[in-house]
């Protein structure tokens, strides 16, 4: 009842404004229905007389946000969600949830600032979110399923959302500099359960200088630390990254050329560990990049080098956690292993994706991305990669990058392992193409990573491939009335060496595992598109997951979905 | 060109200025982690005799070709008591496995010959040496309240409910932990939580109203051995330390401090419990309430110390056994 109570007198409050006062008050929100039904099937080597394998549910939930403007410089948003689980009646299955709660404005209109949820970003090698397991962008079918994930988690951009405060101002000077920009956030990482686990925060600043309309330079800082004295420990720990950035641009027979440098360094320590090593390290990031007068085409070329001891909680915090347990058929054969992740977990399971930056390292899958598992910011990798992307003539989007990059300190042996990563996506919108009326997207995507290890010792070598493929077709056959379609084939295959690594991140153990999997996620079905803002659509699809060294038993899952998706 | 000429510089600058050489490595050698398993110096142990009482020790070592999960039990012939040393390494340190006569699983070592035995994740072959216990170590003590090897005492006060199968008697038995006699207590009583209790008054100890401990709550460990039997209902043992603020020789619960130590006997076999005097709350039915006297542990005040063996009156018989109470100035260690 209280959240009830709480919603109307905050709708009151919002009304009575709205009454004393024009424009000062938005409705803000979104509404999805959601229904599934699904079914599992497993090459079980045993009879299964305890796995439940089906399922049926799905909710229905609105978002109701108010953002209020009591003067010109201060904003209040406040949004609520109100879910019912399909089969709920009458309070069973309803939850009352605040979604986001954030205050902002300006003092002296010098400086902004922001109070409570925060979207936060800075390099790839200070805090940002990186979106690495799968390919960068997905045929629509299936990138209507991670745009779900990625409005529940808040994903926009790279950003993580973090609760705190935030700052920013701008200055504009006359002489010697052209701009100057600062922005500063302190956010709370994890809360201290009042014995063992103390308060982590998570703070930073940039300040970025725009010397001239050419070259701008600044500094990035992020800190975490344990707050002392929220528990009797006195043991704390802190990572700092300090990183300066310089951009300068250049043209070049009227092309834009870019180049880019940053580089910085990390410590991560424990206060009162005698065990605890310090971790010091350093990285250089530098780029050109050239981009055509009519902005068609774009190249870059890139120098990567991240130390091995580089340690950035916010840089290196993934968005899946590997070891979560999905919601729905969490463990199979007669319900003693846990379900492995399959794709399609990883295109529509929101459970498994993590909400804010990480307080500890998680666990990469090697089976995903065995190469850069936390971005840019992996830490021991040096090498080079370049990226290229073209937007053509009646339609044509190509997008490439290749990365080619080594370890520099040996794991577990002095040998150093070699990376290989190739990408190529494109889009083609066949109408334009074909001169055909009605509009017909076709996507493709193709990813291979390479991990090599050779060695004096058999025991040492590494050899992991994975590629994956992707295809997408979306055909409007009427007007807002579409067919979609995709396929997503994820094959991995070979050898490494999963690392166990201790609280302080430095590595236990070494765990030789050997792979060979073959995924496949197959969708079609028909999407109504009300308006840019709404749709509903009916899919089924199919992901099987084919374990050919028999770790697990074979499983295939299949489902059905009505989805229905607005925003306002 | 001359752009061209800066942007291969610009890498090439990078290329040189970042050029690093590690040639550690990260974590143990995978080599070796996947070696077959060899003793690279065997089993032994620096001694194979000791006298704990003389606060003298007994260190292990060998080495090995690659890190292994490793366990060491000692086990005592006579009184079969265990203790037990584990880790993850390349090698086990004299220096650092270090036995000072001290016990995992009880009862306690007495003096007699002992067999130390490691073994091996992985590996079926096991090493073994022998130690001789020539003295037990000595338990440091402020005051020992009860370890029942001289009876009862008259000055202790009990209180058995007249259940079923009332056994509140002290026993000589092969369940014996530390020395020959321990206290059982079992029965069922299905009308009240409480099947039993002993008051130990500050008077049986001392010509004082109250116990002669230190005054610094932080500095009093309150220690017993409790023994869950197994297959009977979970008992619970209350402690309940009643402090005689104005040593008056009388304890008034309206107005002076009692706080409470319960005790859920959740296992089975001997367990030693230990806790610091500070740490102990005030308790109503389990909940923490504040005292109804000066709200400050003074150990040097406790006027009388009540031990309640409870169980709850719907589930039937309970019954575990209870030794070794006494209060020490640092946890005990056994």
């Amino acid at each position: 009842m209280k959240p009830f109570l709480l919603i109307i007198m905050i709708f009151s409050f919002a009304a009575g404004l709205f009454a004393q006062q024009k424009k000062t008050i938005d409705f803000i929100g979104g509404a999805r229905s959601y229904m599934s039904n699904s079914a599992l099937q497993v090459q079980d080597s045993l009879p299964d007389t305890t796995t439940l394998k089906r399922n049926t549910g799905g909710y229905a939930l609105i978002d109701l946000g108010v953002n209020i403007r009591p003067n010109d410089k201060t904003e209040i948003m406040g949004m609520f969600r109100i879910r019912n689980e399909y089969g709920g009646f009458w309070g069973a299955g309803v939850s009352f949830d605040v979604r986001q709660l954030w205050l902002k404005g300006i003092i002296g209109n010098v400086l902004r600032y922001q109070l409570g949820d925060l979207n936060l970003k800075q390099t790839p090698f200070t805090l940002y979110n990186n979106r690495v397991q799968l390919m960068d962008s997905l045929p629509s079918i299936f990138q209507l399923q991670q745009n779900i994930v990625n409005y529940e988690k808040f994903y926009t951009n790279n950003t993580w959302r973090q609760q705190g405060a935030n700052i920013d101002f701008g200055l504009t000077l006359n002489k010697y500099i052209e701009s100057l920009d600062v922005n500063a956030y302190l956010t709370r990482l994890r809360a201290t359960d009042f014995s063992s686990v103390p308060d982590r925060l998570l703070g930073g600043f940039t300040l970025a200088i725009k010397q001239n309309n050419k070259l701008s330079y600044g500094i990035h800082k992020v800190s975490t630390f344990d707050l002392k004295g929220t528990i009797l420990d006195s043991n704390v720990y802190t990572n700092n990254v300090t990183t300066l950035f310089a951009e300068n641009k250049f043209y070049y027979k009227q092309n834009l050329g870019i180049l880019k440098i940053e580089l910085g360094n990390s410590v991560a320590k424990y206060s009162h560990d005698a065990l605890a090593p310090v971790l010091k390290d350093y990285f250089i990031h530098a780029q050109a990049q050239f981009i055509a007068p009519d902005n068609k085409w774009e190249a870059s070329l890139a120098y990567l080098n991240v130390g091995p001891d580089f340690r950035s909680v916010g840089a290196q915090s993934m968005n899946v956690n590997f070891n979560a347990a999905p919601n729905f058929y969490t463990s199979y054969a007669n319900d003693k292993l846990s379900r492995p992740l399959s794709i399609m977990d990883l295109v529509r399971n929101e459970q498994i994706y993590t909400t804010g930056v990480s307080s500890n390292l998680m666990k990469p899958s090697l089976m995903y991305n065995a190469i850069l598992p936390y971005g840019l910011a992996t830490f021991n990798r040096v090498g080079a990669y370049a990226k290229a992307s073209y937007k053509g003539i009646k339609g044509m989007d190509l997008n490439a990058s290749f990365y080619k990059l080594s370890e520099i300190r040996g794991q577990g042996t002095t040998q150093l392992k070699q990376f290989l990563q190739a990408e190529l996506q494109t889009t083609f919108k066949l109408h334009q193409l074909i001169g055909f009326k009605k509009g017909l997207l076709l996507q493709t995507g193709f990813r291979m990573q390479n991990t090599q290890r050779t060695g004096a010792v058999s025991v040492e070598l590494v050899d992991l491939k994975s590629m994956a493929w992707q295809v997408g077709v979306n055909y409007e056959f009427a007007p807002k009335l579409q067919l979609i379609g995709g396929m997503i084939f994820f094959n991995t295959k070979g050898n490494d060496f999963m690392v166990d690594r201790n609280i302080y991140t430095t590595v236990d153990y070494f765990t030789n595992q050997k792979m060979d999997i073959a995924q496949h996620m197959t969708a079609f079905g028909l999407k109504c598109n009300f308006s840019a803002k709404s749709y509903i659509t009916g899919l089924f699809q199919s992901a099987s997951y084919q374990d050919k060294l028999l770790v697990m038993p074979d499983y295939t899952m299949k489902q059905f979905l009505l989805i229905y998706n607005m925003t306002f | 060109m001359k752009k061209i000429l800066m942007v291969l510089s610009f890498f090439w600058g990078l290329t040189f200025i970042s050029c690093r050489k590690d040639t550690a490595i990260d974590g143990p050698s995978i080599e070796e982690i996947y070696s077959s398993f060899k003793m690279l110096s065997s089993f032994k142990a620096n001694k194979d005799s000791v006298d704990f009482s003389g606060g003298a020790t007994v260190g292990f070592s060998a080495s090995f070709n690659k890190i292994v999960s490793w366990k060491i039990t000692i086990t005592g012939a006579t009184s079969k008591a265990r203790k037990v040393f584990s880790g993850q390494s390349k090698s086990i340190d004299a220096a650092t496995t270090v036995w000072n006569g001290t016990t995992t699983y009880f009862p306690l070592f007495a003096a007699e010959n002992c067999i130390a035995k490691l073994t091996i994740d992985g590996v079926t072959d096991t090493f073994q040496v022998p130690v001789r216990i020539k003295n037990t170590r000595t338990v440091n003590t402020a005051i020992v309240i009860a370890d029942f090897e001289n009876g009862f005492s008259p000055n202790w006060v009990k209180f058995v409910q007249t259940g079923a199968n009332m056994d509140f008697n002290i026993k000589s038995d092969t369940s014996k932990v530390q020395g020959s006699s321990y206290l059982n207590m079992a029965g069922t009583v299905n009308w009240d939580w409480l099947i039993g209790l002993v008051d130990f008054p500050a008077s049986a100890y001392s010509t004082s109203n109250t116990f002669n401990l230190s005054t610094n709550p932080d500095a009093v460990y309150f220690n017993c051995l409790v023994y869950g039997v197994p297959g009977t209902n979970m008992s619970k043992v209350l402690f309940q330390f009643k402090e005689d603020e104005n040593a008056d020789g009388v304890i008034n619960a309206n107005n002076e401090d009692q706080y409470d130590f319960n005790i859920d006997v959740t296992w089975t076999g001997w367990k030693l419990v230990s806790i610091k005097y500070s740490d102990i709350t005030a308790l109503v039915n389990g909940q923490p309430v504040t005292p109804k006297g000066n709200s400050i542990h003074n150990p040097n005040k406790i006027g009388k110390i009540s031990m309640l063996h409870l169980a709850d009156k719907a589930l039937g018989a309970a019954a575990c056994k209870i030794d070794f109470i006494c209060f020490t100035s640092a946890p005990l260690e056994l």
